[in-house]
């Protein structure tokens, strides 16, 4: 099994006695066993199986088994959203007095778990700027446990030197974490970028049609974990499962952020037309950023398949020739654009990415609401900025919509 | 042959052969997910085609997934 669409459609192995084609739901918080003998074998690891959904589901591992093998990787863990996977890596690769060293064009919401949550367990988070990944090297220490980066940076859409990424986190033996949620597996092969762990948010394109919020981590298999300084767990484990066995029995299953069955249900429905669905976002995205260049009300269109784009030659060496369905655009100041997003009448205003439905949003005004101005225009984000998620409708509506709130009344 | 496996004495009918025939054999479920001890060492997944398990060897079969510490 090779391609894409066929590996998303057939990996991973449904053993439901009823053989349906889809995958069941199973829908139980717990699972019984013959005798208390094959219970203790499944806890204790010598066999496998399911005990209770906190730990393992079924219809999770099912997901978990199709994102794995979509990525090339070890082993993945699914997890009830994109937050909660960049929580459960940094919580299993830090502890307090450790530093990391992450881009600083970063989506508002993993900028505010570094802020809020791991600065107060005294975990120290320097930013680099991925147009000068040299800075990384400056930051490096013994205490440096991972550098982390989106693939297509949320809203800045800057898109990383991953060669040059991967040359410092390797001459350091440091791990390189990912969050792919922009270029899914799709557009963008981490293991062959030599990405260590993927992350997705896969509230986004890969459950598609903005139905549930969802998260994914893969070890791609690319780091040795032999000497990194994992908190012990009692289980045994190959040296290559030494991330996922931390990740799972130190944080996941104990901080409790299971993806609930019918929520893993509605990511495999996803993945079906995960491919599908991106070449249509990806062309969509392309389509628009040219339509809006001839809008005089629009100072600027970022997207990084525009011609004169900066990170053009990296879209079109990581993501196969595609650019993501993101795009942003500048209007005179915050009025015009809170005028525009009133006017529309098909695409919406929404907090959200990778829907069916073209989504608008002032970020300025949501995500970043409360950030210090610096660190907004780190992340691209000013008064003046609105971020478009090309939907899956007709190029020409969104177009349409988008003309006549821009120039209508 | 005669060898141990999780802690249990297993017969099997033949002379020797790979740990990937006795993985399926021995219906292991998720094998891209178990650790393999031999005789106290892991192998290492490359090796599973290649290594061959004789009489009175001792095989763990682990999974991390289970609850637990
Ligand atoms: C790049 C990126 N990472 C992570 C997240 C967080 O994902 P979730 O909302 O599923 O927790 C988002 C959400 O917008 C995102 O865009």
């Amino acid at each position: 099994m090779k391609g894409f669409n066929t590996i998303a459609i057939h990996a991973g192995q449904s053993t439901d006695p009823a053989m349906p084609t889809m995958a069941p739901v199973y829908q139980s918080a717990a699972f019984t066993w013959e005798n208390p003998e094959a219970m203790e074998d499944v806890f204790s690891g010598r066999s496998y199986g399911h005990l209770y959904s906190r730990i393992s589901n079924p219809t999770v591992t099912l997901l978990e088994q199709k994102i794995s093998s979509l990525e090339n990787g070890i082993g993945a863990i699914a997890v009830s959203s994109g937050m909660s996977a960049i929580a459960v890596v940094m919580f299993t690769l830090t502890e307090a007095g450790d530093e990391i060293i992450s881009s600083n064009a970063l989506f508002g919401g993993t900028r505010t778990l570094f802020q809020n949550v791991f600065k107060k367990y005294n975990v120290k988070i320097h930013y680099y700027d991925n147009d000068h990944p040299e800075e990384i090297e400056k930051m490096i220490n013994e205490k440096t446990r991972l550098i982390f980066t989106e693939t297509i940076g949320n809203p800045r859409l800057d898109i990383p030197d991953f060669e040059k990424l991967a040359q410092i986190a390797r001459k350091k033996n440091i791990p390189l974490i990912a969050d792919s949620t922009i270029s899914t597996p799709f557009l963008f092969q981490a293991k062959k970028h030599h990405v260590d762990i993927v992350l997705h948010s896969s509230t986004k394109y890969i459950s598609g049609s903005g139905s549930t919020i969802g998260g994914v981590i893969v070890d791609t298999g690319n780091f040795n974990w032999q000497n990194f300084h994992f908190q012990k767990t009692a289980a045994k484990v190959h040296p290559d499962f030494l991330f996922l066995a931390s990740a799972r029995k130190n944080i996941f299953q104990n901080i409790g952020c299971a993806l609930s069955p019918f929520n893993a249900w509605l990511n495999i429905l996803g993945l079906d037309t995960l491919a599908l669905r991106m070449e249509k976002h990806c062309k969509n995205a392309e389509i628009l950023a040219q339509a809006l260049t001839d809008f005089s009300p629009v100072k600027e269109v970022n997207f990084p398949g525009n011609k004169n784009n900066k990170y053009r030659e990296a879209g079109i060496k990581y993501f196969n020739n595609r650019f993501g369905g993101l795009l942003t655009i500048k209007l005179s100041g915050k009025k015009e654009c809170f005028n525009m997003i009133r006017k529309l009448k098909m695409v919406k205003n929404a907090a959200n990415i990778g829907d069916s439905r073209t989504l608008i949003i002032h970020p300025a005004s949501t995500i970043y609401y409360g950030f210090p101005e610096d660190e907004k225009l780190r992340c691209g984000v000013s008064d003046d900025l609105l971020r478009i998620s090309a939907g899956l409708e007709d190029a020409e509506d969104i177009i349409n919509d988008i003309k006549q709130a821009i120039f209508g009344g | 042959m005669k060898i141990v496996i999780n802690g249990k004495e297993t017969l099997i009918e033949k002379e020797q052969l790979s740990m990937r025939d006795l993985l399926v054999l021995q219906n292991v479920k998720m094998p891209e997910a178990v650790s393999v001890e031999l005789n106290g060492e892991f192998l290492n997944r490359s090796e599973f085609a290649s290594k061959t398990v004789k009489d009175n060897d001792v095989i763990e079969f682990l999974y991390f997934m289970g609850g637990g510490k």
